[in-house]
C-alpha cells in the first residue's frame, strides 16, 4: 500500500522511508547554516585569526576586543551612539508599516479591481525591478532637492516607500486567492474595506510576513538617505554610521571592527527573522485555500 | 456613477498610495536616467548642466570600453548557468519539504534563513573571506583546468562548484514561492493518477511541473532581479564608480545602465519563450 502514503495526513512520527529525505536536507541544510555561524565566530576573533589563511569557520580564542575597539571609536565621535540607533528604529518601523500597507492595497487592486491602467501598471512595475538601483540615485536627488526634501528626517522614509518588489510579490500572492471568495463577502454585505482588511490582510499573512523580513532588511541597511541627502548628523542612521567607522579606519586594525560592526547589523535582521518565521512557514499550510 | 467606473475609481483609490511613492522615487528618476544616457552631464556651481550628444555614450561603451563588454558577456553566461540551477534546486528543496518528514517546520527556516544574509555588508565580508566557494573544491580542481579541458561547459561548471554556496544562499524566496505553491495543488489529483497506475516520478512530470509553470516563471524573473541588482555585481559596482568618475560622469554611467537594463530583458525573454514553450508542450 505504499503508492497511498502521499494521501497521508501529516505522520508526526519518523519513519524509515523518510530517510532518504533526510540524506538529501541535512547537508544542504548544513550550507545554509554555516554562513550564519561564521557571522558570529569572525566578530568574535582575535586579530591573528582574522589574518589567518585559509580562514577558518570556527573561532578558536573568542574575544571581545573586536567589540571593545568599535565601541572605543564611537564615542570619540560627537553624538552619542544610542541617538543613530533611535533613528534607525523610528525609520525602520515606519517603513515597515507602511510599505506593507501601501504594497497590499496597491496588490490587492492590481489583482482584484479592474480598471484601465491595471495592466499597464503592473507591466511598468515589472520593467522598474530590472533597473539598477544605483544608477537612478542622482535623477532622484534632483527631486529630493526640488521637493525642498534634503536635510529632513522623513527623506529617511519616503523613498523606500513604494518597492516594486513587495507588489510584484503580493501580486502573485492574491492572484491565488479565488474570486469566488471575494463574491461571497460582497453578496454578505462586506464592503471594499472590510474585505481589504478582514480577507485579504489575513489570508497573504505569508507574503506580508515574507515582505516585513525584506522591507525591514532594505530599511535596516539603508544609507543612501543618510549619505547624500543629510547633512545634519543628528537624523542620520545606524547603518550609515556603522559603514563610516569601518571605512575611515580602514587598516589591518579595521578589519576586525568591521566584523564586529556586521554582526551588529546582523542581530536585529535575525531577530525580526525568527518572530515572523513562523508565519512565513506555517501559515501558508493552513491559509484556508486550495 | 455607473457601476464599472465606481469600480475602477476604488481601484485607483486602493493602489494610488503607491502610485505616488512609485512615480517620484522610481518611474521619474528612471527616465531621467534615460535622458541622461543622451547627454554628457557636468555638475557646476550652478546646477546640473546637460548637453546633448546623441548615442556617443552606446557607442563608447561598446567600442572604448572592454571592461563593460567583457563584463556583460560574463555576467549573461552566469546567469545561464545560475538561474537554471536555482529554479531546480529550490524546487527539489520544496518538493521534499512538502513531504511529511518530522521536523519539516525547522528545515524550512533553515532554508529560509539565507535571505536574511544574502543583502549588504555581511555578504560582502563573507566573499572577501572567501566563504563562498565550496572548502576543498579549489585544491581538487581549478577552473582554469577544467575550462582547458571541457570548453565551454567545464568553464561554466567551474563557475558552478566555485560559487556553489552562494547559489544556494539565493534560494530562500524561491523555496517559500514553491512551497506556497506546491501546497495548493489539489490532491485529489494525485490520487486519482496514483490509481491509475501513475509513479512518483510519472506524477511529477505529468501534474506537477505543469501545473507549477507559471510559478517558475515567476521565479526566473525574482532570481534574475535579485542576482543583477545585487549590489556586489560587477557591472553594478562599474556602474557606481563610473557614475563619479570624473572622464566618464553620470551621462556615461546611465548609458551603461540602460544597456544593462536591456541585457537583462532579452535575457528574461528568453527565459520566458523557454517556459511558454514548455507550457504549451504540456498542454497538448
Amino acid at each position: 500500500m505504499s503508492k497511498f502514503q502521499g494521501t497521508k495526513i501529516n505522520p508526526k512520527n519518523f519513519h524509515k522511508s523518510q530517510i532518504k529525505f533526510y540524506l538529501f536536507l541535512v547537508p544542504f541544510a548544513v550550507f545554509m547554516v554555516l554562513p550564519l555561524v561564521f557571522i558570529f565566530s569572525q566578530a568574535f576573533k582575535p586579530m591573528d585569526e582574522l589574518l589567518q589563511f585559509p580562514p577558518k569557520i570556527l573561532v578558536a580564542h573568542p574575544s571581545f576586543e573586536n567589540f571593545r575597539q568599535l565601541f572605543s571609536t564611537m564615542t570619540n565621535s560627537g553624538l552619542p551612539v544610542t541617538r543613530y540607533l533611535f533613528n534607525s528604529i523610528t525609520v525602520t518601523a515606519i517603513t515597515v508599516i507602511l510599505t506593507v500597507y501601501i504594497s497590499v492595497s496597491a496588490g490587492y487592486a492590481l489583482s482584484k479591481k479592474k480598471f484601465g491602467l491595471r495592466n499597464f501598471i503592473f507591466k511598468v512595475n515589472t520593467f522598474a525591478l530590472m533597473f539598477v538601483p544605483i544608477a537612478v540615485s542622482i535623477p532622484r536627488y534632483i527631486i529630493v532637492v526640488k521637493m525642498g526634501l534634503i536635510d529632513t528626517f522623513v527623506i529617511n522614509i519616503l523613498p523606500m516607500l513604494a518597492m516594486p518588489v513587495g507588489l510584484f510579490l503580493v501580486k502573485q500572492f492574491i492572484d491565488q486567492i479565488p474570486d469566488t471568495l471575494i463574491e461571497a463577502a460582497k453578496i454578505d454585505g462586506a464592503n471594499d474595506f472590510i474585505i481589504f482588511f478582514r480577507i485579504i490582510i489575513p489570508l497573504c499573512k505569508p507574503a506580508i510576513a515574507t515582505l516585513v523580513i525584506l522591507s525591514f532588511q532594505t530599511a535596516w541597511n539603508y544609507t543612501e538617505a543618510s549619505s547624500i541627502y543629510i547633512n545634519n548628523e543628528s537624523f542620520k542612521t545606524f547603518a550609515y554610521f556603522m559603514n563610516t567607522v569601518t571605512s575611515t579606519n580602514n587598516t589591518v586594525a579595521g578589519m576586525g571592527m568591521a566584523a564586529a560592526a556586521a554582526l551588529i547589523m546582523f542581530l536585529p535582521n535575525l531577530i525580526i527573522f525568527i518572530f515572523t518565521q513562523s508565519k512565513v512557514m506555517n501559515t501558508m499550510a493552513h491559509s484556508g485555500i486550495k | 456613477m455607473k457601476l464599472t467606473a465606481r469600480n475602477s475609481a476604488k481601484g485607483y483609490f486602493f493602489i494610488s498610495g503607491w502610485i505616488i511613492g512609485f512615480l517620484i522615487f522610481t518611474l521619474i528618476p528612471i527616465i531621467r536616467t534615460f535622458w541622461f544616457s543622451f547627454n554628457r552631464v557636468r555638475f557646476t556651481a550652478d546646477g546640473i548642466k546637460e548637453s546633448f550628444i546623441g548615442l556617443l555614450n552606446y557607442k563608447n561603451a561598446f567600442l572604448m570600453d572592454v571592461a563593460f563588454t567583457d563584463g556583460l558577456i560574463n555576467y549573461a553566461g552566469q546567469m545561464a548557468v545560475f538561474i537554471p540551477v536555482i529554479i531546480t534546486f529550490s524546487l527539489i528543496a520544496a518538493i521534499l519539504l512538502t513531504k511529511d518528514i518530522k521536523g519539516k517546520g525547522f528545515f524550512r527556516t533553515i532554508f529560509f534563513l539565507p535571505v536574511i544574509i544574502t543583502s549588504g555588508p555581511v555578504m560582502k565580508q563573507l566573499i572577501e573571506q572567501n566563504a563562498t566557494s565550496l572548502p576543498g573544491i579549489s585544491e581538487y580542481f581549478s577552473v582554469q583546468e577544467l575550462a582547458n579541458e571541457f570548453g565551454l561547459l567545464g568553464n561554466l561548471l567551474g563557475t558552478v562548484l566555485s560559487s556553489f554556496i552562494m547559489i544556494l544562499w539565493f534560494c530562500g524566496v524561491q523555496i517559500l514561492i514553491f512551497i506556497a505553491a506546491i501546497q495548493k495543488l489539489d490532491q485529489s489529483m494525485y490520487e486519482a493518477a496514483s490509481i491509475d497506475g501513475a509513479s512518483g516520478w510519472q506524477s511529477f512530470w505529468k501534474l506537477t511541473l505543469p501545473a507549477l509553470m507559471p510559478v517558475v516563471g515567476v521565479n526566473v524573473l525574482y532570481t534574475l532581479v535579485t542576482l543583477s541588482g545585487f549590489s556586489l555585481n560587477t557591472i553594478v559596482q562599474k556602474i557606481s564608480t563610473d557614475m563619479y568618475d570624473i572622464n566618464r560622469g553620470i551621462g556615461y554611467a546611465t548609458a551603461l545602465s540602460v544597456i544593462y537594463f536591456g541585457v537583462i530583458l532579452i535575457i528574461l525573454t528568453v527565459f520566458m519563450v523557454f517556459i511558454n514553450g514548455r507550457r504549451k508542450k504540456a498542454e497538448r
